[in-house]
């Protein structure tokens, strides 16, 4: 075991990572803009063409903290999930968030061949999807809460996550077999997830929801070290352990939840994010693994997204793709390397 | 069976050496039906019958379908090959996309429908009032055509198309003994090619003729307003498609939609471009393509400014947003919400020219009412 000072150097040079990895991905996209204007445009010089000003500004800035949130919100609710199961395969969405989301969506974008016209209208304001997303999850949040409030064991949870989740594909897919090829596109984009369409404002909202599910997670930090031990162990030492489920599944619910609902069911990075910094920092210490899972994920997908731009091509590639291409490969080097799995 | 051909085949070849002759040889040589814009499909005329070939039923398709087509009771030669004889004029049809309807009603023999999924779709006035009147049976959503029910019709033949290769729906259908035609009028690119295939429906239903007369006039009408908008001296440049998130899905240069910016003397932002189906493309390239293009039409669902600036800010920074000049198709829909371009469109590209001439030259089309093409609100 290192001591921690060499923990906090590793922090360090994540954040700065996370820093650099930001301004590359500012300076790439499918424009080419000189450096010089890209700086212009943050101190004050002069820009030699205004839509360049405009793409920065508006789109690659907005992106970049989209990624940032994203990539960090889905990691560090993978952890929470990771450690409350006890399961290196749970991730942010074994609770059914993403499902109820998509189940939400689908309702929306395909339901309206269901219920007629009127509806179209309706689906193409931005916020209705965000909406429709965040009742989704919602619901299925509820649904879990009361479960576990019956429940005493949390596998039973796990288990039923996994059930609304058959639920809620069944359903969407008999929508989808139902709705014409245009309604059936837009919902497939969807399930793709985006980083490049949040407004100004949608980043503040989404900032808010990061910003609370974060320092629930924070809150919880003594209680999760002690829950790797067990359970019954944990309530020896006098952790309340409903209550603290109940927190942590809050806290994943509005840091996955308000992510789904602004980006779309992102994949892998909550699953994976969280074994990659196990095996770059082997300690089992929330302390030091929850910035450290903040950092990493945040990097993951700023570096996911400069991929999915294909800088200097016309085209883009779906972000879901890529965090899986460029994310699998790493995790299995990583554990071959290893030869050993930290849990 | 095929082997036991084989045999028995060199076993005559051997033993009497009669010599099979090729379709080619047995036919009276045919008239073949002037088809001058579509490559998808041609019809011979013989003595007493027809051969309908459509060759290109969904793209890259390497089969070619040959549809015998004779009046009843008329001599056909025993040793032609053909995929399905249809008894003309078929007097019980059904078709599987609302661009078949205008074809239908075009040669007055909407009546002959009697089954079409997805009822709601259908725009056509004279078919809407069968539809009203309870004539034409409803067959499912989309391409879950029910089978059952449309067996239970007992058409004539079914008008099929294929997306890539028959569906299974189809072939369930063949097997009850009921002929599925593939209709390929959708892989055409030219605006005239899509609208030939009237003449697919003419054969049909022996109308060859009046397919023939109804096309001609589409044709003049197009190359009319295509001529008339050649005389306008200044070209307005375009933009089409619409962003969905953050990527733009825009039509190639080289598909049915682009080929009339062309023709309507302006000038298409990705014209340069060549594939089939739409391109998507990163939102920056297409803001700092067509940032300043004097026009965008058919920019995907949206009906109003409002929804076009609540589905993304960034809309504002283009040019004819600012200065609204944004025409959409998508407010023109029938009684039951069917979108009219997508269904009158293919076989009216003169109406869909002109539509855009008096958009992008107004001076030349004055008092022009549009037929698709309105400003958003």
């Amino acid at each position: 075991m290192a001591n921690s000072g060499t923990y906090k150097g590793i922090l360090i040079l994540l954040f700065v990572a996370v820093i650099l990895t930001a301004f590359v991905n500012l300076s790439l996209g499918s424009v080419t803009i000189p450096n010089k204007d890209i700086l212009a445009t943050f101190f004050g010089g002069e820009v030699s063409n205004d839509s360049w000003r405009y793409i920065i500004m508006e789109y690659r800035l907005p992106k970049v903290f989209t990624a940032i949130l994203t990539g960090s919100g889905l990691a560090v609710s993978g952890l929470l999930m990771q450690t409350l199961f006890r399961n290196p395969l749970a991730g942010p969405y074994v609770l059914g968030l993403s499902s109820g989301a998509s189940l939400g969506v689908a309702l929306v974008i395909m339901g309206a061949t269901f219920f007629g016209g009127p509806l179209a209208g309706l689906l193409l304001s931005k916020w209705s999807l965000v909406i429709a997303s965040s009742l989704g999850s919602l619901l299925v949040l509820l649904a879990v809460l009361l479960a576990s409030a019956k429940l005493r064991d949390t596998m039973a949870i796990l288990i039923i996550g996994l059930m609304f989740a058959s639920l809620t594909a069944a359903v969407v897919s008999v929508l989808a077999y139902f709705s014409p090829a245009a309604q059936l596109q837009q919902y497939v984009f969807w399930s793709f997830g985006s980083l490049g369409n949040l407004s100004w404002e949608e980043v503040i909202i989404l900032t808010i929801f990061w910003a609370t599910g974060l320092l629930l997670a924070i809150t919880c930090i003594k209680n999760l070290n002690t829950l790797l031990l067990g359970e019954q162990y944990a309530r020896s030492l006098g952790v309340s352990i409903g209550r603290n489920r109940l927190v942590i599944i809050i806290a994943t619910s509005l840091l996955a939840g308000s992510i789904t609902a602004f980006a779309g069911p992102i994949a892998f990075v909550g699953l994976a994010v969280p074994h990659l910094i196990r095996q770059v920092i082997p300690v089992n210490d929330h302390r030091i693994l929850l910035p450290a899972v903040v950092m990493g994920g945040a990097i993951l997908m700023l570096v996911c997204d400069i991929a999915a731009q294909m800088p200097g091509s016309q085209f883009t590639l779906p972000i879901n793709a890529i965090t899986s291409l460029v994310g699998a490969p790493v995790v299995i080097w990583l554990l071959v390397r290893k030869r050993k799995f930290l849990f | 069976m095929k082997y036991l051909f084989l045999i028995f085949f060199s076993f005559s070849l051997l033993s009497c050496k009669t010599e099979r002759k090729t379709p080619a040889e047995i036919l009276q040589t045919g008239d073949t039906i002037s088809v001058t814009h579509a490559h998808g499909f041609n019809i011979v005329q013989y003595q007493g019958y027809k051969l309908l070939t459509v060759k290109d039923p969904w793209p890259n398709a390497d089969v070619t379908y040959t549809y015998l087509l004779a009046e009843e009771g008329s001599e056909i030669p025993r040793e032609l090959e053909f995929h399905h004889k249809i008894t003309i004029p078929v007097n019980k049809i059904v078709v599987t996309s609302t661009t078949h309807i205008p074809s239908l009603e075009a040669l007055g023999v909407e009546s002959t429908l009697t089954g079409f999924p997805g009822l709601d779709y259908v725009s056509s006035e004279k078919t809407r009032i069968l539809i009203d009147s309870g004539k034409i049976t409803e067959l499912g959503k989309n391409e879950a055509i029910n089978t059952e029910v449309l067996i239970s019709l007992d058409p004539s033949l079914v008008v099929g198309f294929a997306v890539n290769g028959g569906g299974k729906t189809f072939s369930t259908i063949e097997k009850s003994g009921i002929p599925v035609l593939y209709n390929g009028d959708w892989t055409e690119e030219s605006p005239l090619g899509k609208a030939e295939w009237i003449k697919f429906f003419g054969a049909l239903c022996n109308k060859s003729d009046q397919a023939e007369r109804l096309f001609n006039e589409v044709e003049n009408s197009y190359n009319e307003a295509k001529e008339l908008a050649a005389q306008a001296t200044h070209v307005p440049t375009v933009l089409s498609g619409s962003m969905y998130k953050d990527q733009w899905y825009v039509p190639y240069g080289n598909s049915w939609s682009a080929r009339f910016i062309e023709d309507a003397n302006a000038e298409y932002i990705y014209k340069e471009t060549r594939g089939s189906g739409s391109m998507a493309l990163a939102f920056e390239s297409v803001l700092s393509d067509a940032g300043n293009a004097d026009f965008w039409i058919a920019p995907g669902q949206f009906g109003s400014f409002k929804q076009l600036i609540e589905s993304s800010t960034h809309y504002n920074r283009f040019k004819a947003v600012k200065n609204k000049n944004v025409f959409t198709y998508s407010n023109t829909i029938g009684n039951t919400g069917g979108v009219l371009y997508y269904e009158l469109g293919p076989s009216r590209p003169d109406l869909i020219l002109k539509d855009l001439i008096s958009i992008f030259h107004p001076s030349l089309m004055p008092g022009y009412e549009p037929a698709f093409f309105k400003p958003l609100h």
